[in-house]
């Protein structure tokens, strides 16, 4: 009997505990975020506000990626410029392999990367990805496009994905 | 119509407690399930998630070992099996320990490995019913689903795994712990990665994982125990079970006895007596005498229903010393 009370007693202390922890996170959240919930663990949409710069990859993929002259252009990169148009910054864009930008976003020196990529791509583990923005099908089969993100920076994630609802289906 | 466990007819009271656990594991059981179709849906990439999904299928294990367990324990002893089927409820006592073990280490391994490899959670954003919002909010959500009923059906079943002596019942209680509180734990993770604090989930999940651990071993340890034919504990395991005492103690009460010693070991519900008992110089262990001992035990309690009384000269070569 008297240990069945004391773990009782010690459940409820973890719940209150956790209850606590619960209002503490909500609370704190609110006051040090504000209008950034979630926030970007390395700040990066703040960055990017404040260095009126994005850091884009681009890896060329026929129809979605081109590079002109060392200049990417295509569907990909017109959406990631209006995105930065969107939030008043420029791009600074890096051409690369897929394996080269996801190693950059890793490293936390890009942050985002587009290139053609579908929800089926196998750099999950490695960088974030945004909602599907597109559907086409090709060959019978439906591609769902994605953008690639720095793992976990999810400020940045859901701005890119509420714009991309708007504007995801540009041509 | 009364239940039984084997040969022995449970009393009104404990009858209805029977019920009702049973009726609660199957509302466990199919309350599980929605967990896990619900947690699997809204599973995004925060680890707590993706373990609170494996830690969900896992606590089906209990609940089914229960229902199991108590359908095979009902039956009557049969000539193959002289004891009847009681052991049941430790076979199911010990895969629910293994389950609520394995989801410990699970857990474990898990958090603290994605703590080591300092894994930022991409959290972003879903689209439920036209409405497009942050899926930590979802992911919450769930876990206010998952969680809420596992807290209310865990703490109706320790009342019942006490009366029913029932230690499947004690471990499945013990894994609805562990969901609600990885629950708790990955609202407070969802939480913290919403604030940047991308640690934070797994350290949650790392400290409710250790409290799992804790009680997996612990469950594992007494089902073991119990199976190598360990001394009766209680319920919880916590200590010796008083009966394992009072029945000696009412032994030596007879006028004839002059000591008992007994071992007494749990069946699962039901604990197998035999006492041996040293009668006085003069007194003759006659066969009414002998009935009149069996009956006086069995009077102590329902579990003691399967005794046997032994009388013997001398009680050294018998059962180790209690006292000693």
């Amino acid at each position: 009997m008297r240990h069945r009370a004391r773990g009782t007693l010690r459940v409820r202390r973890t719940s209150r505990r956790v209850a606590a922890a619960c209002v503490l996170a909500l609370v704190t959240g609110c006051d040090l975020s504000g209008p950034t919930f979630p926030a970007d663990p390395d700040g990066t949409l703040e960055r990017v506000r404040a260095d009126q710069v994005l850091r884009a990859g681009a890896a060329p993929n026929p129809g979605w990626v081109e590079v002109d002259d060392g200049r990417p252009t295509g569907r990909e990169v017109r959406l990631v410029e209006e995105y930065a148009e969107s939030l008043d910054v420029e791009v600074q864009w890096t051409v690369g392999t897929e394996e080269h930008l996801v190693g950059l976003l890793e490293e936390g020196r890009l942050d985002l990367a587009v290139g053609g990529l579908t929800d089926q791509n196998p750099w999950v583990e490695k960088v974030a990805l945004t909602r599907p923005y597109v559907e086409v099908t090709v060959g019978g089969t439906t591609e769902a496009h994605v953008v690639m993100l720095r793992m976990g920076e999810n400020a940045l994630l859901t701005s890119l994905e509420r714009w991309l609802d708007e504007h995801g289906e540009l041509p | 119509m009364t239940a039984r466990f084997g040969n022995t007819e449970l009393a009104a009271k404990e009858s209805a407690a029977f019920t009702k656990a049973v009726r609660l594991e199957v509302v466990t059981f199919a309350f599980m399930v929605t967990a896990v179709l619900a947690v699997m849906l809204a599973m995004g990439s925060s680890q707590a998630m993706k373990a609170a999904w494996i830690e969900d299928m896992l606590a089906l294990i209990p609940p089914a070992a229960f229902l199991v367990g108590a359908r095979r324990a009902r039956k009557r002893p049969t000539p193959g099996h002289p004891y009847g089927f009681h052991r049941s409820v430790a076979v199911g006592h010990l895969v629910s320990a293994v389950a609520l073990l394995t989801m410990g280490l699970f857990l474990v391994e898990d958090s603290a490995m994605s703590l080591l490899r300092a894994e930022h959670p991409p959290i972003g954003t879903v689209q439920l019913f036209g409405q497009t919002f942050w899926a930590g909010w979802l992911m919450i959500a769930v876990m206010v689903y998952t969680g809420v009923p596992p807290f209310f059906l865990g703490r109706m079943k320790l009342p019942l795994a006490e009366q029913l002596h029932d230690k499947v019942l004690y471990a499945d209680a013990d894994m609805q712990k562990a969901d609600w509180m990885t629950a708790a734990g990955t609202i407070v993770g969802v939480l913290f990665i919403g604030m940047g604090w991308w640690w934070g989930d797994a350290a949650a999940a790392l400290l409710i994982a250790a409290s799992i651990l804790r009680d997996g071993a612990r469950n594992l340890r007494f089902a073991t125990s119990g199976l190598m034919d360990e001394r009766a504990r209680t319920y919880d395991d916590k200590q010796p079970h008083p009966l394992t005492q009072r029945v000696d103690e009412r032994l030596r009460q007879l006028p004839w006895v002059t000591d008992s010693r007994s071992r007494i070991r749990d069946q699962g519900h039901v604990f197998h007596v035999e006492a041996f008992v040293c009668p006085a110089p003069d007194e003759e262990p006659t066969l009414d005498r002998l009935e009149e001992a069996v009956a006086a035990v069995r009077e102590l309690d329902w579990k003691l229903d399967d005794v046997v009384v032994m009388p013997v000269r001398d009680l050294s070569d018998t059962v180790p010393d209690p006292t000693a």
